[in-house]
This record gives C-alpha cells, sequence and structure tokens, in this order.
C-alpha cells in the first residue's frame, strides 16, 4: 500500500485523507502542462527554424532531407540584395508605413478626441459609422477607388494607399477612442476650471495621458502596412520600381524559383524588422491588442 | 443650476433648451462646435471620398459593363444572374470562404482559448511562451505563406521527408491537393492565432479569483469552472473575437493567393498573378482573390463591382450582429 | 441656428464628389488624331516588354541599334512586364508608349476595347508592306479587321528528346504517332525505390511548362470555334480523341504520382528545367529552348522534331502550334510617333530581326528575314524553321474577353486529369457553354 510510484488511479482508502492524491494529481497535472506547453512552443518556434537553418543551406541541400547546413553559407544575404533590388524595397516599405503611421496619426487623433471627450449631436451615429468603416472589407470599395485613383495619375505609386491616411483612419480612431475614454474627466475639469481652452485641455492634459494608446495605434498601423500585401499588388503592380518588400518577395520566387535558400533568406528579412521592432515594443503592443476587445 | 459654472458641453442637450440661452453662452457653443467640426473635418472628408462615394459608386457599376477604357454601359441586371447561373468559379469561390469562416474562425478560436489557458496556468516562462505564441501573428503573412509552401512541399518540403522518414509511405500533397489545401491554408492560420491568444489572455486574467474558489469548494470540475465561471464572463470578448474573424475571413486574401501562385510553380514568363490564383483546382480561389481577379485581371470591373456589392451586404450583415449585440463599443458612449 | 448639421453634410459632400467623379468618367472616348505626315520623330519612348535576364539583353542590344539610327529618340526600357500589369497601367492612363507581350490570346481584347492603338494608318502611311509577314502571323495580329499590333520574331512548338535516354531504352528516332509516344513515354519512366517518379518518359499533365491544350490541339487538328462563334469543345471529336489519349497516360502513371512529379520540378526558364536536369526524356516546348541549353550547358544530349501526331491524322506530322510576340502603341501613349518607328524597326528592319532572332533563338516572322544568310541556323533550329512554314501549323483564336476560354478549359482539365471530373462528354459540354457564356458577358 506504500507504493507512491503507483498512479493515482488506484482508490485510495478510505481512511486516507484526500490530500495525497490531489498533490500527486498536481504534480502530475504540472508535469503535462509544461509538456504540452513546450511541446507546443516547439511546434509554434519551428517553421522559423526552418526559415533560418533553410536559408544558410546551399541551393541543392535544400532540396534535400538533411535538416543542418552542411556548410553555413551566410553569403545567401548577400545574393538576396544581389538578385532582387531590396533596398529599393525597404525604402518604399518604409516611406509607406512611416507616411502612413505619421498621416493616420494627424488626422485620427483629434477625431478620436471629439468622438470619446466632447459632446456633439450625431457623435454616437458618427462613431457608428467609423466602426463600420472599420468592418468592411476593403475589396468592396476597391473598383471606384481604383477608378479615382487613376483619374488622378496616381495608380503606379504607393500614394492611393499612404494618402487616404491624412484623412483618418477607422481602426486608429476606435483604438485611440476607446483609451480616451478610460481617462477621468475631473484632470479635464480642473484644467478647465484653470481657464485653459479646449485646445490646451486636448493638447495638453488628455493627449499626453493617452501616449499608449497613440503608441499602439501607431504600431498597429506601422505593422499593417509593412505586412500589406494587397493594397501595393494593386496599385504598384504594374511599377516594380515602387514595389514594397511584401510585394518583392511574393514576386521574389518568381525570380528564382526554386532557390529555397535564398527564398527562406528574403524571407527572413523581410521579418525581422517587425519582429525586432515587436521585442522593442512589446508593452505597448499587447496593451493595444487587449484595448481592441476586451474594454467593458 | 448648475449651467454657468459647468461648461455648455456637459449640460444635457434638454436642459439647454429650457431657456433662451445668454449671448456668452451662444458663442462659447458656436465655438465648441467650430472645435468639433475642425477635429472631424479630416475623418467627415475621408467619410466621404473613401466610403459613402465608393459605396454608390460600386453599386452603379454593378449594373454595367466597364473595362475602364470606354465608359460604363448599362446592362442592368446581367452581372447578378452570370453570377448565380454561369459563372463557374463564382460559387466555387463562394464555398472556398464559407469554407474558411466555417473552420477557420472557431477552429482558431479554440486553439487560443486552449493557449492562453495553459500559458496562464504556467507560472514560471509563461511570458517567454507567450511571446512565442505571439510570434508567428507577427510574421508578415507573405512571408510565413512562403515559408508554409517550403515546409509542405510535397516533394522536397521538410514535412513530408519526416513523415517518410516515420515510414508513411503515402505523405499529402499539401497545397497541391484540391481537398488538402484549404486545411493546409488551415493550418497556417492556426499557427498565427496569437492575435486571438493575447485578447483571450487579457480577459482570462480579468476572470474574479473568488469565483473560481467559491465555484471550487461547491465540488465543481474544470469543465464546470470554465462552464460556469469563465465562459459568462469572456464571451462578450468571444463574440467579438469571432465577428472580427468572420469579417477577417471575408476578406482573406493574401495568403490564399501567394499559396496558390507559389503552389502552382507556373511562372508563366509575362503572364500575369491572375492566371495562377485558384490552384489547385479552385481550391483556393475565395471571393476576394475571384474579384481581383475578375476586375484587375480581366477587366470585368462592373462584374468585380456586383462581387463587392454581395461582399458588403454579408460583410455588413455580420458587423451589425456586433454592434447591436455587444455594448462593448459604446461603452462609455451616451445611450440615446 | 447654427446646428452641426454632419448627415446632410455628408450627402452634400457625397454627392459633389460622385458628380466630379462622373464628369471625369466620361471624358475618356476621345477620338484619336490621325498622323500627321512623316517629320523626323523625336522625344522619349516608354517601351514595356516580358523578357528578364538573357533575353532582355539580347533586346537592349537591338534597342541600342535602334537609337543609334534615330539620334533624337530616347527609349526607356521596362523589363519583365506583364500583360496585367501592362492592361492595368493602360486603363489607369500611364501605359507605356510600346508595349511587347508574348501572348497573342490578348489581340483581341486590345484591340476591340481600344487598349492599343489602330495601327493602319500608320501602316498605310509609310507603306508597310504587310504580305512580307507569313499568313499565320497576319492572322494572330489582327482582330477583326483592326490591326493593333505587329509581330516581333515568333515561336513555334515541337518536341524535345533526350537522345541519351532514347538510345538507352533503345529507340534510335523521336516518336510521330501517339501511339508510339505513349510506348515510349512508358518504357523510358523510372521509378523510385519508394515508387515516386524519378524520370518521365513524357509528362501528360496539361498545366505542366508548355503543355496546355492550345499547344497540343494543332497536333489532333482540334478547333476552338465553330464557323458562327461558338466554342467547339462539344462538337468537335478531335477535343475528345486528344483527353482520351492524355488520361491512359496519365492513368498508366497515376495522378497522385504526377502531382508530386510536378511539385518537385525545377524552374522552367533555368538550369533547373527538368528536360535539362534529365528528368523528363520528351517534352513539348518553343524553340526558345535551344537558346536556354546553349546558355545553362547542361550535361545532355538532345535533339529536336515536330511534335507527334494523333493517330487518326498522320497528314498532321510536320505541323505545329504557331504564336509570337506582338507589339503595340498604347491607348495613352504621348509620343506615338517614335513609338512607331521603335515597331517599325523591331518588325520589319531585316537586320534586326535577324539580330534578335539569333540572340534569343526565336523564328524571324518576315520573308526577307527568314532567308537572310546571317541567321544562325543549325540542325535543331531548322526544325523549328519547317514547323513554322508547316501548312498544317496554326495558332488559337482570338475572343473578346482574351483567353478567358482557355483559362476556363484549363480549370476543368485540372478537375478531369486528377479523376474529379469523369464524364468527359458532358464535361466539354458544359465548359463550351461557360466559353459562350462569358464571350457574351465581355461584349456585345
Amino acid at each position: 500500500m506504500t507504493t507512491v510510484d503507483l498512479p493515482v488511479a488506484v482508490p485510495a482508502p478510505v481512511r486516507a485523507p484526500l490530500r495525497q492524491p490531489g498533490r500527486r494529481r498536481r504534480l502530475l497535472t504540472f508535469i503535462a502542462e509544461h509538456a504540452i506547453a513546450i511541446a507546443l512552443a516547439l511546434m509554434f518556434l519551428a517553421p522559423f527554424v526552418f526559415i533560418a537553418l533553410t536559408a544558410v543551406m546551399t541551393n541543392t541541400q535544400a532540396l534535400t532531407p538533411d535538416v543542418w547546413p552542411n556548410s553555413w553559407r551566410f553569403d545567401n544575404f548577400v545574393e538576396v540584395f544581389r538578385t532582387a533590388p531590396m533596398l529599393r524595397y525597404l525604402t518604399n516599405s518604409l516611406l509607406y508605413s512611416v507616411l502612413a503611421t505619421g498621416f493616420m496619426l494627424l488626422s485620427s487623433i483629434p477625431a478620436a478626441y471629439a468622438l470619446a471627450r466632447l459632446r456633439w449631436r450625431g457623435r454616437n451615429l458618427a462613431f457608428m459609422a467609423v466602426l463600420v468603416m472599420m468592418m468592411l472589407p476593403p475589396q468592396v470599395t476597391v473598383v471606384p477607388m481604383y477608378v479615382l485613383w487613376a483619374r488622378w495619375e496616381l495608380t503606379g505609386t504607393l500614394w492611393p494607399l499612404i494618402l487616404p491616411n491624412l484623412l483618418g483612419d477607422a481602426f486608429s480612431i476606435f483604438l485611440i477612442r476607446q483609451f480616451l475614454l478610460t481617462i477621468p474627466e475631473e484632470y479635464a475639469d480642473a484644467a478647465r476650471c484653470d481657464g485653459c481652452s479646449e485646445l490646451r485641455v486636448m493638447l495638453q492634459i488628455i493627449l499626453p495621458l493617452a501616449k499608449p494608446a497613440i503608441a499602439a495605434a501607431a504600431l498597429f498601423m506601422f505593422f499593417l502596412t509593412w505586412n500589406d500585401y494587397f493594397g501595393p499588388l494593386l496599385y504598384t503592380g504594374e511599377n516594380a520600381n515602387n514595389w514594397t518588400l511584401a510585394l518583392g518577395l511574393a514576386n521574389f520566387r518568381d525570380l528564382h524559383r526554386v532557390q529555397w535558400n535564398l527564398t527562406m533568406a528574403a524571407t527572413l528579412l523581410v521579418m525581422a524588422p517587425v519582429i525586432v521592432l515587436f521585442f522593442f515594443a512589446q508593452k505597448a503592443f499587447v496593451r493595444g491588442v487587449t484595448l481592441t476587445g476586451v474594454k467593458g | 443650476m448648475t449651467t454657468v459654472a459647468l461648461p455648455a458641453v456637459f449640460v444635457p442637450a434638454a436642459t439647454r433648451r429650457l431657456a433662451r440661452t445668454p449671448a456668452p453662452l451662444r458663442r462659447k457653443r458656436r465655438k465648441h462646435r467650430l472645435f468639433v467640426l475642425a477635429l472631424m473635418a479630416p475623418w467627415l472628408l475621408g467619410f466621404c471620398i473613401f466610403f459613402v462615394y465608393p459605396l454608390i459608386a460600386t453599386v452603379w457599376f454593378s449594373f454595367t459593363r466597364y473595362n475602364l477604357l470606354s465608359p460604363p454601359e448599362f446592362i442592368g441586371l446581367r452581372n447578378y444572374t452570370f453570377f448565380f447561373t454561369s459563372d463557374p468559379y463564382g460559387l466555387q469561390s463562394v464555398r472556398n470562404t464559407l469554407w474558411l469562416v466555417i473552420f477557420v474562425v472557431p477552429i482558431r478560436i479554440l486553439f487560443a482559448l486552449l493557449i492562453a489557458q495553459l500559458v496562464i496556468r504556467i507560472k514560471r516562462g509563461g511570458s517567454l511562451l507567450r511571446t512565442i505564441f505571439y510570434l508567428p501573428a507577427l510574421a508578415p503573412p507573405v512571408a510565413a505563406t512562403l515559408a508554409f509552401c517550403y515546409l509542405f512541399n510535397p516533394a522536397t518540403g521538410p514535412v513530408n521527408q519526416a513523415l517518410a522518414k516515420l515510414g508513411f509511405g503515402v505523405q499529402p500533397l499539401w497545397f497541391s491537393d484540391p481537398a488538402l489545401a484549404k486545411p493546409t491554408l488551415l493550418i497556417l492560420t492556426v499557427w498565427g492565432l496569437g492575435d486571438v491568444m493575447v485578447i483571450l489572455l487579457a480577459v482570462l486574467l480579468q476572470v474574479p479569483v473568488e469565483q473560481y474558489e467559491a465555484a471550487h469548494l461547491d465540488g465543481a470540475n474544470v469543465l464546470q469552472r470554465f462552464r460556469y465561471v469563465t465562459l459568462p464572463f469572456i464571451s462578450p470578448v468571444l463574440l467579438f473575437a469571432a465577428v472580427t474573424g468572420v469579417i477577417q475571413m471575408l476578406q482573406f486574401f493574401t495568403q490564399a493567393a501567394v499559396a496558390s501562385s507559389v503552389a502552382s510553380g507556373v511562372a508563366p514568363v509575362g503572364g500575369g498573378l491572375g492566371e495562377r490564383l485558384g490552384y489547385p483546382d479552385n481550391a483556393m480561389l475565395t471571393f476576394p482573390i475571384w474579384l481581383y481577379s475578375k476586375g484587375f485581371a480581366s477587366f470585368q470591373l462592373g462584374y468585380a463591382c456586383a462581387m463587392a456589392v454581395m461582399l458588403f451586404v454579408v460583410s455588413f450583415a455580420f458587423a451589425a450582429v456586433l454592434l447591436r449585440k455587444s455594448r462593448v463599443f459604446l461603452y462609455g458612449a451616451e445611450q440615446a | 441656428m447654427t446646428r452641426l448639421r454632419i448627415p446632410r453634410l455628408a450627402v452634400g459632400l457625397a454627392a459633389l464628389s460622385i458628380i466630379t467623379a462622373a464628369c471625369t468618367a466620361t471624358e475618356s472616348s476621345s477620338t484619336e488624331p490621325l498622323p500627321a505626315p512623316t517629320a523626323s520623330a523625336s522625344g522619349n519612348v516608354r517601351f514595356w516588354h516580358f523578357f528578364t535576364g538573357r533575353e532582355a539583353e539580347a533586346i537592349d542590344q537591338v534597342v541600342k541599334d535602334f537609337q543609334a539610327s534615330h539620334p533624337g529618340v530616347t527609349v526607356k526600357v521596362s523589363t519583365g512586364q506583364d500583360d496585367e500589369k501592362m492592361r492595368q497601367a493602360i486603363a489607369a492612363g500611364k501605359g507605356p508608349d510600346v508595349g511587347l507581350s508574348y501572348s497573342t490570346d490578348i489581340v483581341g481584347n486590345f484591340c476591340s476595347t481600344g487598349a492599343w492603338r489602330d495601327l493602319q494608318p500608320y501602316i498605310s502611311r509609310d507603306q508597310v508592306d504587310l504580305n512580307q509577314l507569313a499568313p499565320v502571323v497576319r492572322a494572330y495580329t489582327e482582330y477583326e479587321g483592326v490591326r493593333c499590333s505587329m509581330p516581333v520574331l515568333a515561336d513555334t512548338y515541337g518536341l524535345y528528346y533526350n537522345k541519351k535516354l532514347l538510345a538507352d531504352a533503345g529507340y534510335t528516332a523521336p516518336p510521330k504517332t501517339m501511339s508510339e509516344l505513349t510506348e515510349m513515354a512508358k518504357k523510358l519512366t523510372t521509378f523510385k525505390p519508394n515508387g515516386d517518379i524519378d524520370v518521365i518518359g513524357f509528362m501528360p499533365n496539361l498545366d505542366y511548362y508548355e503543355n496546355s491544350p492550345a499547344h497540343w490541339a494543332p497536333h489532333w487538328g482540334a478547333q476552338w470555334f465553330t464557323d458562327d462563334g461558338k466554342s467547339a469543345l462539344a462538337t468537335d471529336p478531335a477535343w475528345q480523341e486528344m483527353l482520351t489519349w492524355q488520361k491512359q497516360l496519365v492513368d498508366f502513371y497515376g495522378h497522385q504520382k504526377l502531382t508530386k512529379f510536378s511539385a518537385g520540378k525545377g524552374d522552367e526558364w533555368g538550369a533547373a528545367n527538368d528536360f535539362e536536369r534529365g528528368k523528363v526524356a520528351m517534352m513539348l516546348d518553343g524553340e526558345w529552348r535551344i537558346a536556354f541549353i546553349q546558355a545553362d550547358k547542361p550535361n545532355i544530349d538532345y535533339g529536336t522534331a515536330p511534335f507527334p501526331a494523333a493517330d487518326s491524322r498522320p497528314d498532321l506530322y510536320g505541323g505545329g502550334y504557331v504564336s509570337g510576340n506582338i507589339i503595340g502603341i498604347s491607348k495613352g501613349s504621348k509620343n506615338p510617333e517614335a513609338g512607331w518607328e521603335l515597331i517599325k524597326y523591331l518588325t520589319t528592319d531585316t537586320g534586326a530581326i535577324v539580330k534578335l532572332a539569333n540572340g534569343i533563338k526565336n523564328v524571324p516572322t518576315t520573308t526577307a528575314a527568314l532567308a537572310s544568310p546571317d541567321l544562325e541556323v543549325d540542325d535543331n533550329f531548322r526544325t523549328f524553321l519547317d514547323i513554322f512554314a508547316h501548312p498544317s501549323s496554326g495558332t488559337s483564336p482570338s475572343t473578346k474577353a482574351g483567353a478567358e476560354y482557355q483559362n476556363l478549359f484549363g480549370t476543368w482539365l485540372v478537375k478531369w486529369q486528377t479523376d474529379r471530373a469523369t464524364d468527359l462528354a458532358a464535361g466539354l459540354q458544359g465548359v463550351a457553354e461557360q466559353i459562350d457564356d462569358s464571350i457574351a458577358l465581355a461584349g456585345s
């Protein structure tokens, strides 16, 4: 009866206290949970590992069952820059992401502020409109928009993707508004009593408090534009000079179809900036994600 | 009452109308309105140019034959009837998108929930785990899809080579098999479930501990505790995740487009993307891909607009569910 | 009182933007001005073509010659541009002055929509003799009497075979009929220990490299359309014969194995090409492969021959699919006059044509260039010149809906060759109806 190693399934004698099997079970649960977690974590990491390993293989080895590179060819990364204008793609991606993010902030923060902290007739209606815009698939309006940009002779460039951000981005407005709602009104009231104008209340009292949400919105916008494929495909497809990294990467394989090693090296290069940025701004990012869905 | 001390903005509209407003107050109110207008003006303009106009134009174009070179030509409902009676891929693309909605959305949420629960329970290294599970969601979709095309390449990919080593004689063709292409996309999207997981993590952490303890004392087992304590608490968030998931799936484009063009291995010199989309056997031809292909590869813009109108109706219906069922969004707003 | 009238304001703004859009939408139907009498052309010409790498360099050489002989004109070349992009750019008013495409299927669409200009006024003015072009080439460069394109070299398709693999299997000559092809294909195929295909005799999948119904059709004499413009897929028995033949070879291998072989194929346009790697014993391909093999220097000994003919039509042997590169001037071209000079040079100057033909191993399209002593012809290339001249050679027709009819057919063929469609007659009937419907939708 004293065998501790027996599985919990053995029915405990009536006199035995309930604790012992409980502790054993807890230990087993602990081990099981950790085993599953580690196994899952490895599965989630595996693709990254394979990408990284393939990126430094020779092309012939990439087609064989060997997992471990038998010669480490870091030249592959240099080769990527030689075979495709990656620097140009990078410049375009940065132009798109940075300008879109900057413009978005300029136009969306004021709107979010008005929706969250000022009272006016039609406010709920306007907010509803923001929500509907946010949930509208871009493909719904794509044809007239394309026609419009074509009339303005801006197709073939990234401007059709950048300029609309000057006129507000629904998701960012939503995100910032949700955060602005949580700032207590007393701060603003106190300032108003000191004779501050509404503009100063906004710029000097409320917005500084909203920095985390603004940072999150900016990050989201940056990631969204960096990862965007549909937009650049539609508007810059015809003009390879204005391709972004995402578009260039999708076409990279067309140029070097069986060169999996180079393709994976390029893939890694495109993933890297986003991941680095994430590690620097993890906190703001996670807070932003939770803001979108959890409040309430 | 406190009318003068408080700024006019915060006085309920009903009170404001009671008496004739004195001049200074009126000026103040006008200033307030101008301020609101100034703040909202960019968005308002954007709303008209990027929402109202294209919506109306889409509906109009959907009744025309339009190739952008000559003016639109009115053809009534022909685009719509063609879609439902003659388009060999139209309904196929609807079925594909429906498949994604039905399988990808719930399975992603389910896995995200399980993993979130697991991460919460693990005390040491929990934050590292959270980062690991979140990382794939950050990978740009094009890059992630390319990676999966390599991993799951039927002939040379590591997955099949591992399966062969394990003794599986016949290995799946993954993206190249019409029956498996969408399930392989499912694996890809489950890998990137981090976005849903983070939201669920946040709300799971807010579930009141006392309620768990009370349920525990009442003798509830794990499942019961989940059913009666956790689920009611997180259900608004689940709804949010489900509806946004559905809307995401309705516009699912990048992964399917990249996977079919890469897996097809056909890169005709000088050909376009359009002729490769849908491989294999149109198993990955989603509704937005077919719309894009019709509009910007075949330049049947009127037809693409007819499809856009249908897409709008469906996604608006889902959006309406979320807007009505959940007060999540209107948090803090006036209950008009 | 000054209330905020957002909804009404929104409606007003929306109406305004619609009106502006509507006004700009109608302006596009302007009539083309007749070309002015010949002046020496000058200025910039934006020239897009689909070639890349080695072939693009050959184009650059000829463009350089053009600029030397036309000092006032500067050509700005963009390489690797596909038809979709070009069509998109033209529609958006940003098309190149001159575009070069490999796909003759777009002629119907480009001519009928006006995406490319009618070249007839220039041709008449400069008295360009179109009789120097082969009839098949003349046919595929115009649509319903509108000549919106000119031919820049032609492509013909034939059989490439690996001499060593054939010799090892005891064959001394390439197949001439489909039954011979079947028999040899089976014998030339080798399998890996796990049952996968190692070397394939002939790949029957219709979406593999240059395999396509259009490229196969001339060898069965299959017709795409009846005289009244309806799809002939269901009515012309040649299609059934072709697909029955194809299916029995697919079944010999098993479609799963073919799909897997296909998924592991090498890049068609490089040294990893399955034929160049010795993984395919016999293959349908265009004459340009000769230049690729020259450049890639693979370790194979190969020969070329016309593709085999259907058993029921031995008279067709010697012919093949003919297509070619086409060139035209975009609707919105800012400098059509200089663009036309470039086109005239590339399509009628014997020196330029021969230089380009030698550079990328394509078939010249004018009688003078074909007869030119400067044209480099070896035995392998001679095969293709003969196919080009053969009376049974043909091309695929143009429609208003472009190559839609081939895409629709191709989609169904994937079902057919993977056993997802089994009723051949009903399937062809279904595709024929789809084709008729889609052409009806594309234009009245």
